[in-house]
């Protein structure tokens, strides 16, 4: 990057509408892309996550060194998570992006399950036993829908967070509208970098909308109250 | 904070068929001008500045609110965005601006959009420390004749202190874990070698700052765990076990 140049550019107007307009086709393939990133890395998640709080919450012992070990990738950082990858599965390979990004959502799912479960009450378990449900019944359609509310704002913390840090993934290539993001900076163009940083937030506000909703029809009784946070 | 008026940063310059360990163990890439060692300094500069102001703009507000027992409903809500601050979008947005002021790249984009990230744990972590303190014991000290303030830093913070101190922590692990990415906005910190690493297809860059990133985390976690040890009197942290971590 030049200093000179960059400073006359700076100059540039923060959007151009005519790009955005002549342009939509690249958008729209990073919204997607932002969208299936997102989607992959929450699947990957939600499906290590289910097994460990499974674990964790049938085998007590387990819970403390789940519970650090999640907590500890948590802190790992971002950029060195994709460093670590990249040299592993290829700079751009869709796994180096998405590994990462479902080990960050780990933590967030794993607490809330657990949560969740652990927020029936003793006398509701034992009423369903009384009621001569087998277990697998019982957690399939009485705990769970009583720990729903729970799991939901676990996913949807670990969405909304999950669209935030896709963006980083540009450095290895991916990253949906993070690329958006990239390009415009390196060019000093900031059309695509403030296209790509403001449909970034916004998908994240939706899909945080969107979640909660589905939330309050999976459990109509929490509708009047506030979600469990 | 860096002075935006330095000269322009160039890129790490290594051989390409440079070993990994050739590189990283020599004293040269350390303490060289624009080596490892100043890479580093910049990197904990901002984010000790960043975490500690903060503290300055967090603790207060949280301690206050948490004390008159006036903010429930905007704590819920700062729960569920607490995890999401989409930090690199927020600096990408700051550059034009900053740029336009003529501060250049670095470091107010940065700067900010990390400490809205900072700001949300040590908020979150002060409110609830000052919240659980128990009714009664408040009520005590009132009646011993403490004033609102003194109820508030000797009473209050004091039992509160080492929940307050893991908000620190977590907000400067975050912090440490997400600067890199200023080496991607124009900037440069220990992310640098990570990006000149993929700019040049170089792994011995890509891994080495990978390590030092990585370390440099875990360091930050090391030296809040001291850090507990060293202020918080031993009948605290008794207490602070008792009561389970409740950082999360």
């Amino acid at each position: 990057m030049s200093g000179a140049a960059l400073l006359g550019e700076a100059r540039n107007p923060i959007i151009r509408w005519e790009w955005v307009y002549e342009e939509w086709d690249q958008i729209r393939e990073a919204l997607l892309e932002h969208l299936e990133l997102t989607m992959l890395a929450m699947a990957l998640g939600l499906v290590v996550s289910t097994i460990l709080a499974a674990i964790a919450l049938r085998f007590r012992w387990t819970m403390t060194p789940i519970t650090a070990t999640t907590s500890l990738i948590y802190t790992l950082p971002s950029v060195a998570m994709f460093a670590l990858l990249a040299p592993v599965f290829g700079n751009l390979s869709r796994v180096t992006a998405v590994l990462p990004l479902a080990a960050y959502t780990l933590l967030i799912l794993v607490t809330n399950i657990v949560a969740g479960f652990q927020s029936v009450p003793q006398s509701v378990r034992d009423a369903a036993d009384g009621m001569g449900l087998s277990p697998a019944r019982r957690v399939w359609s009485v705990e769970l829908p009583l720990a729903m509310p729970f799991i939901m704002t676990g996913i949807r913390i670990a969405t909304v967070s999950t669209v935030g840090l896709v963006t980083v993934a540009a450095i290895i290539g991916q990253g949906g509208l993070g690329r958006l993001i990239f390009n415009g900076l390196r060019r000093a163009f900031w059309t695509p970098m403030t296209v790509g940083a403001l449909l970034s937030i916004i998908l994240a506000l939706m899909l945080d909308a969107l979640i909660l909703w589905i939330g309050l029809l999976l459990s109509p009784w929490q509708r009047r109250k506030k979600a469990a946070a | 904070m860096p002075d935006s008026a330095r000269p322009l940063p160039g890129q790490v310059a290594v051989p390409r068929d440079i070993g990994f360990v050739d590189w990283f163990f020599d004293v040269g890439t350390w303490t060289d001008k624009g080596g490892i060692l100043d890479s580093l300094w910049e990197t904990v500069l901002l984010c000790s500045i960043v975490t500690i102001v903060a503290v300055i703009v967090s603790v207060p507000i949280a301690a206050a609110l948490a004390h008159f027992g006036k903010a429930e409903v905007s704590t819920t809500w700062l729960v569920s965005i607490s995890r999401a601050v989409p930090t690199f979008a927020i600096a990408a947005l700051l550059v034009p601006w900053s740029l336009r002021r003529g501060w250049g790249f670095e470091p107010w984009p940065i700067f900010i959009a990390l400490l809205l990230l900072a700001l949300v744990p040590i908020y979150l972590n002060t409110y609830t420390a000052i919240s659980q303190v128990p009714d009664g014991t408040v009520d005590a000290a009132r009646a011993l004749g403490h004033s609102e303030t003194s109820i508030l830093t000797k009473v209050e913070f004091a039992l509160g202190a080492s929940v307050v101190l893991s908000g620190i922590r977590v907000a400067a692990i975050q912090v440490v874990a997400t600067e890199p990415i200023r080496a991607f906005l124009g900037g440069d910190g220990l992310g640098r070698y990570v990006r000149d690493g993929f700019g040049q297809n170089n792994d011995t860059l890509v891994i080495g700052g990978m390590i030092l990133i990585g370390g440099l985390a875990a360091l930050t976690g090391l030296i809040f765990v001291l850090l507990e040890r060293i202020v918080l009197p031993p009948g605290v942290r008794r207490l602070a076990r008792q009561q389970g971590d409740r950082t999360r």
